[in-house]
């Protein structure tokens, strides 16, 4: 075919963009780092929340200032949570959630374009971490546990399909992520003993395409390690925080959840698989390729969820696949991603329920730091290390960042029967810090720490190639770092708390960084 | 920042939580969503439970030799009000052993209504009892305040101490001589005292209000309010009477705080 002058003229190009826009997200964008769209909840797969946009760096970033704010706006419905959603930003819109809400905004300017309200039949209203998307198709969860998909246009709803039984007493928060044509999806809930999953689900249908249990049945491999069949299928494991995927291994890394009955692990004695691992699953078919267990007969509500982090980086010189995980029990772990191999197990804070590591490098649970009818100690406390908000990793730095707790909770076992239910026990919070660390990967040793001198909740991590980080602090301020050395380059304080992960994306040759904090979104550019 | 570090340990508790939203919590709590039983009927029920089913299913509906798990059953879960357990009970189980049961249609709604409490009262950690905390050694207690703990140099069992186990019960005692958290239903909470040098040299004294690595505020003795940029010529020291109860918990060991426990639980 011959081609015409006409196609290289500027409407012509203006056409071809206004066509790329109807089409929605194109899945290319899913395997390249987020320049002008951040298309999954960790910006792309790796999970690393980092950007390779500079145009915002240490030179200039004193002049970022206020582009806009959003206060979210729930029409006749109430709001239950503060922004933990991470917003999803595709051709100048951006999308996000709270429990039972959806809306999207203009990225440019924070004006709302649609909002989308589900009408609950109830579940635990704690937070929901954003969409996934395919094509012009969002997919959220809800508090009730539907998988609900809206048209990316108009917010209008396509369709909605039960994954799991509130009155059973899941509940769901995490945000789908989308491989190929596979919408994945985890759930929660731990106040009943109920088996933990994931499933993926069809993008035209919400049909089921593979379910994985995160315990085993009777007879299946890691059955060895419950006592009972009664006990591994109300074992606990959810499957709440967004997982990663190495497109070349074809690889789904997520981490599973606290097993049940949550603090009295005399019923389930065992190592409990596989609740608190890091797995790896095949995105096609749900197969368990490897596993590796951060908590091995967990009894602190410690589970292992935390984004696990996609490093290609370095061991004594070779170029390795490796993955990075801040534990909530303390650990930072360092995983060979192609096998699930240790390559190093090392606390992150000060911690006093370890007796060291096993021949796998998991850590060995002193039995004295379980719970105990009269209170036992325990460093960090039931919220843990590390938590659900996300880390960031920057390649240029080689450094893993993570906003650690050190924390003190007393354990106590409120269930002594052979066979307890529920948590079988309770914590008595007792005082925490929080503190941004820089983790080297290579050795887990800590590069600089930055002290909040106060506790309070964890805050999730952007980093870009601008060398820049940015996160929040405990005492309400939006906070840019210097990746290298941790100095504060800029701040500023909003409304309430950072409550998400910040991201960052270019739009017409600026650069937006976009964060929430409470009820309201926030949109800072450079001046 | 480290000079700060070196000065205090500031907890959550400092600063009043910023969050303009709040969650519904149905009954006050969030962990229940579904309707809390009738505690009329859940007594009816738990009679006639104990009477027809408690042989197989147990007295607490926790299953037993020959009946299953009511409390964490799926099929008493998804029950409203016996629409579930009505046809279980009035048809039994031929297959697993279980006989009919022909129970009045309120009975079997005052038997679910039983179920339904069991299973909330598993699912509402927030209201499990703690069991017997006084386990220690009194007297070894009692060394470790004088001794190790260095608890004496700030406290007395016969000034600020006298009658504390009959102000608070030894739960609640043992997580506040751990950590003595600033309540808002303290009569005089203890709080951080801070002291403010700017360029000028001139110092400023009060009770600290607010402290990040930013700004700081504080109430002086009047309780005028005062707040300052935090700059590298604006000297700010801290000194927090609770930073030894932070220092401590690093060094405790489960038996010490158990004697401690067990030595303030004498002070009546």
């Amino acid at each position: 075919m011959k081609l015409t002058p006409v196609i290289f003229s500027p409407i012509a190009l203006l056409m071809a963009g206004i066509s790329l826009r109807a089409q929605g997200l194109d899945p290319a964008q899913l395997l390249k780092p987020p320049t002008n769209t951040w298309p999954t909840y960790n910006g792309d797969y790796s999970g690393r929340r980092f950007s390779p946009l500079a145009r915002m760096n240490s030179s200039n970033v004193t002049a970022m200032t206020l582009a806009w704010e959003y206060r979210l706006d729930p029409g006749n419905g109430t709001l239950t949570s503060a922004i933990k959603s991470t917003p999803l930003e595709v051709n100048g819109v951006l999308y996000f959630t709270l429990p039972d809400h959806a809306w999207a905004v203009d990225a440019r300017t924070g004006r709302q374009l649609w909002h989308y309200q589900w009408e609950s039949h109830g579940g635990i209203h704690i937070g929901n971490r954003g969409f996934g998307m395919y094509g012009s198709w969002l997919y959220f969860e809800t508090p009730d546990n539907y998988l609900i998909s809206l048209n990316a246009k108009d917010g209008t709803e396509r369709w909605h399909v039960e994954i799991a039984d509130v009155k059973q007493e899941y509940f769901s928060t995490p945000a789908p992520i989308v491989i190929r044509n596979h919408i994945i999806v985890g759930v929660g809930g731990d106040s009943l003993d109920v088996p933990g999953y994931l499933e993926s689900r069809d993008p035209e249908t919400g049909q089921l395409q593979w379910r994985w249990n995160t315990t085993p049945r009777k007879g299946e491999p890691g059955a060895e390690t419950w006592p009972n069949p009664e006990a591994m299928e109300h074992g606990g494991g959810m499957t709440w925080v967004p997982g990663t995927y190495d497109p070349e291994l074809n690889l789904y890394y997520l981490g599973t959840g606290n097993p049940n009955p949550v603090m009295a692990g005399q019923g389930r004695k065992g190592e409990n698989l596989w609740t608190c691992s890091i797995v790896a699953l095949n995105p096609d078919t749900g197969k368990l390729a490897w596993y590796f267990q951060a908590s091995p007969h967990d009894t602190h509500d410690w589970d292992a969820a935390e984004t696990p982090v996609l490093i290609d980086g370095e061991v004594e010189g070779r170029p390795r696949k490796l993955l990075a995980q801040s534990s909530r029990n303390g650990y930072f772990f360092v995983l060979d991603r192609t096998n699930g191999k240790s390559i190093l197990s090392k606390p992150f804070i000060d911690i006093n329920w370890s007796k060291g590591l096993d021949a796998k490098g998991q850590p060995i649970g002193n039995p004295d730091k379980e719970p105990k009818p009269d209170g036992t100690l325990v460093i960090p406390a039931l919220g843990g290390a590390a938590n659900w908000p996300s880390p960031s990793f920057d390649p240029d730095t080689g450094l893993f960042y993570v906003n650690a707790s050190s924390s003190y909770s007393v354990f106590y076992l409120t269930d002594t029967a052979d066979k307890p239910e529920g948590y079988g026990g309770r914590d008595s919070g007792v005082y925490s810090t929080l503190a941004l660390k820089a983790i080297d990967y290579r050795t887990g040793q800590i590069r600089w720490t930055h002290e909040y001198n106060r506790g309070g909740p964890s805050m999730g991590i952007l980093t870009t190639a601008g060398k820049l980080l940015f996160t929040g602090d405990p005492s309400g301020n939006f906070i840019v770092y210097d990746p290298i050395n941790g100095k504060t380059l800029w701040h500023a304080h909003l409304v309430s708390n950072v409550s998400n992960g910040p991201i960052t994306y270019e739009l017409d040759g600026r650069q937006y960084v976009v964060v929430g904090a409470g009820d309201t979104l926030y949109g800072f550019t450079l001046l | 920042m480290k000079s700060l570090a070196a000065l205090s340990l500031l907890t959550a508790a400092l600063l009043v939580a910023q969050s303009p939203v709040s969650a519904p919590r149905p009954g006050g709590n969030m962990l229940i969503s579904r309707a809390v039983p009738d505690a009329a009927a859940v007594e009816r029920g738990q009679k006639i439970f104990i009477g027809n089913c408690a042989f197989c299913h147990g007295t607490t509906a926790q299953g037993g030799d020959s009946g299953p798990d009511l409390v964490r059953s799926a099929l008493a879960l998804d029950d409203e009000r016996g629409d579930k357990i009505g046809p279980v009970i009035e048809q039994g189980r031929p297959g697993k052993g279980m006989p009919a049961f022909h129970l009045p249609a309120d009975q079997i709604q005052d038997i679910a209504a039983f179920l339904r409490s069991r299973q909330q009262a598993a699912i509402d950690r927030t209201a499990y009892t703690i069991l017997n905390v006084v386990t220690g050694d009194r007297e070894k207690g009692r060394e470790y305040f004088n001794g190790a703990g260095r608890c004496h140099t700030c406290h007395s069992p016969t000034s600020d101490l006298a009658g504390i186990a009959k102000k608070y019960d030894a739960v609640t005692l043992q997580s506040r001589f751990l950590y003595p958290r600033p309540r808002s239903s303290d009569a005089t909470p203890i709080r951080p005292q801070v002291t403010v040098t700017p360029a000028s040299g001139q110092s400023f004294s009060g009770t600290l209000d607010y402290l990040d690595d930013f700004n700081v505020a504080f109430r002086d003795a009047s309780g005028e309010y005062h707040s300052f940029s935090r700059d590298a010529h604006v000297k700010v020291e801290v000194h927090d009477p609770l930073a030894a109860h932070a220092e401590l918990l690093k060094k405790y060991t489960d038996a010490d705080m158990h004697n401690v426990l067990a030595y303030l639980v004498t002070l009546k």
